[in-house]
């Protein structure tokens, strides 16, 4: 936990920017500011993407034609190249969370880097695979 | 030291987005049970699924199973808590001042109970089909 206090007091100091700017201002931002905006953004887009999964789901309560009719269009390669982009979002925000959650625990603060990119190596292999399973299932 | 990879606006360390704070451990802790529930949902829901979905038969009858139906209901309220809470920290970063945290917390908790009784409302009448 001291790692991080100590790491937030030095953030405090480097940081006296307007909130909103400072998701915009690219100056000499590290990879941590990256993942951090990459985070935020695909968090933006599966919150929106789970109110539309919820409401698209309805039409399972309308009968047997209006859900199969809806399959048939999920299938179109349209809607299968999205399914990459949702996998993209859910991977990249399941798998920096875990960083995130455990260097904000105090664990593997100094190898948040090294994390980083093994994270990064094991998110990308899984949606290759996604992919390929996507467009092959 | 170098600065950590917790980096954030300012703003968001004093609410959700602060390790030390009870709203940051109820992110940490449903963002973990989410990853292997949605792994199961993906699987389950699509890649062992001829055509990557369920039918509408094959839809009733997967729900119908009383296990599954828990869990889907406990993965509903899991997923809306960790969405919005997310929403809110980032709605709160937009350096809009404290008197706007009532109002804030108000209308996502209202959105929040409303998907939540949707959601099981659905479940319920698609498992009694």
């Amino acid at each position: 936990m001291q790692n991080v206090q100590d790491s937030q007091a030095a953030q405090g100091k480097a940081r006296p920017r307007r909130p909103l700017e400072a998701w915009f201002d690219v100056r000499k931002e590290h990879i941590g500011f990256w993942a951090f905006a990459l985070n935020r953004l695909t968090g933006l887009g599966l919150t929106l993407y789970l109110f539309l999964h919820l409401f698209t789901l309805r039409l399972l309560a309308r009968g047997e034609s209006q859900w199969n009719d809806f399959i048939a269009l999920a299938r179109s390669p349209l809607f299968l190249a999205l399914d990459v982009v949702l996998i993209f979002g859910i991977l990249f925000h399941g798998l920096n969370g875990i960083r995130v959650a455990l260097v904000g625990s105090g664990i593997a603060v100094k190898e948040h880097r090294t994390l980083f990119w093994v994270l990064s190596a094991v998110g990308l292999a899984l949606l290759v695979i996604s992919a390929i399973a996507v467009f092959t299932t | 030291m170098t600065k950590a990879m917790t980096d954030r606006p300012a703003a968001a360390r004093t609410r959700a987005g602060n390790p030390a704070g009870p709203l940051w451990l109820v992110q940490a802790l449903s963002g973990f049970l989410l990853i292997l529930v949605l792994f199961l949902h993906m699987i389950a829901h699509h890649f062992v699924v001829e055509g990557g979905l369920r039918t509408f038969d094959e839809v009733i009858a997967y729900v119908s199973n009383p296990v599954i139906f828990t869990i889907t209901i406990i993965f509903l309220v899991v997923v809306t808590l960790h969405a919005l809470l997310g929403l809110r920290a980032i709605i709160l970063d937009l350096g809009l001042g404290r008197s706007a945290q009532r109002p804030v917390n108000w209308l996502l908790t209202v959105v929040g109970l409303v998907a939540i009784a949707y959601g099981i409302w659905l479940e319920i009448t698609v498992a009694s089909m």
